[in-house]
């Protein structure tokens, strides 16, 4: 691993980190946006910059870091990387701007420059898969999620293309929620189970227990996916079936980290992978949420239409957001030390990736988000804007908790911490 | 000066300085080296890592070499990194489980 390589992804996360506190910042200043059906152009436009300037930068950034590791190879080209990243940033921002301003024609326009910063970033990744001749989990996860990323970006530019030359009329919501569906579980719910597959045993010293459940549990959200995106962009009646599907492979692989976690050798779990592991125990509830959401039966009012709102909420920011929290507290602290320290081992005394940042501040930031979480979806469930404002507040205290121990962790990458060797080391050398 | 001659004592001491950051522990009480042998000033260093694939490698390995070369009496130093027998937390010492909080086998 290069220095170069180590720049780029950090640059993608800092954009992430950026687009959190700038999502987070227009939302709490507009509380009401939640208290209100979430067809809005302002929400749209925050939403696309918490899923596309957040969750993707990190996502991307950290793939190009994980990817390596998990498949046990190198990235095909560090070079595509840089021009991908221009292109996701200029691409993102500006379909922000223009779904503020619900300018259909420069969502298209800035659409295209996204999505050839994507093609770039999954035929990158396709090339590196594709250095790795055996077919395992891990690689078949990845490449799924790859496949519905392209889709994800190829439906959002046809929906944003039929809406503004007319062409084909779908029914707007519909076409959202396929949409979002696709983007949300099939790219990074489906990388977050596949390189959990890895990086738990990893973290906690544990062993996969069962290679062919973990590769069930991702064929089975694959093949619920397709057809949860047909159901849901045509409202087909089948969508609790299809939505069941896919649950099922959410149960495999909560199983499958049960396991896992049952059979790990560490027992003291830090507090990175509680963050990540809470995150992933949300899919219980989230899965409720959409099996009674997919119901014929369910009845059509102001508690009902809000309740969407809630599932989006607690899968983008519960789900998703705290997974890339606690991913971050591993991925950073790494690519700092990676950094600032590499040269130095065997030289001097270095810090650990933990002495990097505050634990105390860490678990404080844990349980502020949880309140946080809760206050917001509830509040947001009964149309309450007080409620979301302090929902809202909770979370912004939790992720400036979050921004702080980022700073403390980068103060390494500005000014390193390297001390000399202890004396007792030094006299035992030269009495050899 | 006179040169002693290497003692295990003092090379496992030497290689305790190097860390892993992830696991924040010394290599040696994790039980990554598997063995070493000396020869006419060389110190080959036959070492694992925690996991294959692991970004770390070189860093690690690098890390070892320069330690090592701070012995009087080295010259060359040698680190291969194998794979086989794969590590395992019953490979720590048991320092090392009760430092990194593994449970004991």
């Amino acid at each position: 691993m290069q220095a170069s390589a180590v720049r780029v992804p950090l640059c993608f996360v800092l954009t992430g980190v950026l687009s959190l506190l700038v999502s987070g910042g227009a939302l709490l200043a507009q509380p009401d946006l939640l208290a209100m059906y979430h067809y809005t152009p302002h929400l749209i436009a925050i939403t696309h910059l918490f899923v596309l300037g957040f969750i993707c930068s990190i996502v991307m950034g950290a793939m190009y870091q994980l990817v390596p590791v998990t498949l046990e190879t190198q990235i095909y080209s560090e070079r595509l990387v840089k021009f991908q990243f221009a292109a996701h940033v200029i691409g993102f921002v500006g379909i922000v701007w223009a779904f503020w301003n619900f300018n259909m024609a420069m969502v298209g326009a800035f659409g295209s420059l996204l999505t050839l910063g994507v093609g770039l970033f999954v035929f990158n990744l396709a090339c590196t898969l594709a250095k790795v001749k055996r077919w395992n989990t891990i690689k078949f996860g990845i490449t799924s999620a790859l496949l519905w990323l392209s889709a994800t970006v190829a439906a959002g530019l046809f929906v944003t293309a039929s809406k503004f030359w007319n062409f084909f009329a779908f029914q707007p919501l519909a076409a959202m929620h396929a949409h979002a569906h696709l983007g949300v579980v099939g790219v990074f719910v489906l990388m977050i189970v596949t390189v959990s597959y890895k990086l738990v045993p990893m973290f906690t010293l544990s062993e996969l227990q069962s290679e062919r459940r973990a590769w069930c549990s991702v064929a089975l959200i694959n093949i619920g996916l397709v057809g949860i995106f047909i159901t849901v962009l045509f409202q087909e009646p089948f969508k609790p079936l299809f939505a069941l599907v896919t649950i099922s492979g959410f149960l495999l692989y909560g199983w499958e980290m049960v396991a896992i976690l049952r059979a790990r050798n560490r027992s003291a779990l830090d507090w990175g992978m509680k963050y990540f592991l809470t995150a992933i125990g949300l899919l219980l509830p989230l899965s409720i949420l959409a099996l009674a959401l997919t119901w014929s039966g369910l009845a059509v009012n102001a508690l009902t239409m809000q309740l969407e709102s809630v599932y989006g909420l607690l899968g983008l920011l519960g789900l998703v957001g705290l997974a890339i929290l606690g991913m971050l507290y591993k991925i950073v602290p790494f690519l700092v030390w990676f950094h600032s320290y590499s040269r130095h081992i065997g030289r001097a005394k270095v810090p650990a990736l933990a002495d990097m940042y505050s634990v105390p501040l860490q678990i404080a930031g844990y349980w502020i988000f949880l309140m946080g979480l809760s206050g917001l979806s509830l509040a947001t469930a009964w149309s309450h804007a007080a409620g979301i404002r302090w929902g809202g507040g909770l979370l912004a205290l939790s992720l400036a908790i979050f921004v702080l121990n980022m700073g403390k962790i980068l103060a390494h990458y500005i000014r390193p911490q390297v001390e000399p060797f202890s004396k007792k080391s030094n006299s035992a050398t030269k009495t050899l | 000066m006179t040169a002693a001659p290497l003692t295990d004592e003092l090379v496992l001491e030497t290689l305790r300085q190097v860390i892993d950051p992830e696991l924040g522990l010394n290599i040696v009480d994790l039980g990554l080296v598997y063995r070493y042998a000396c020869a006419a000033g060389k110190l080959t260093v036959t070492m694992t890592l925690t996991t294959p694939g692991c970004p770390m490698h070189d860093s690690i390995a690098e890390g070892v070499k320069n330690i090592l070369l701070t012995l009087d009496g080295v010259a060359e130093v040698e680190v291969e990194v194998v794979w086989d027998p794969p590590w395992h937390p019953s490979m720590m010492t048991e320092t090392g489980r009760a430092m990194a909080g593994v449970r004991s086998f």
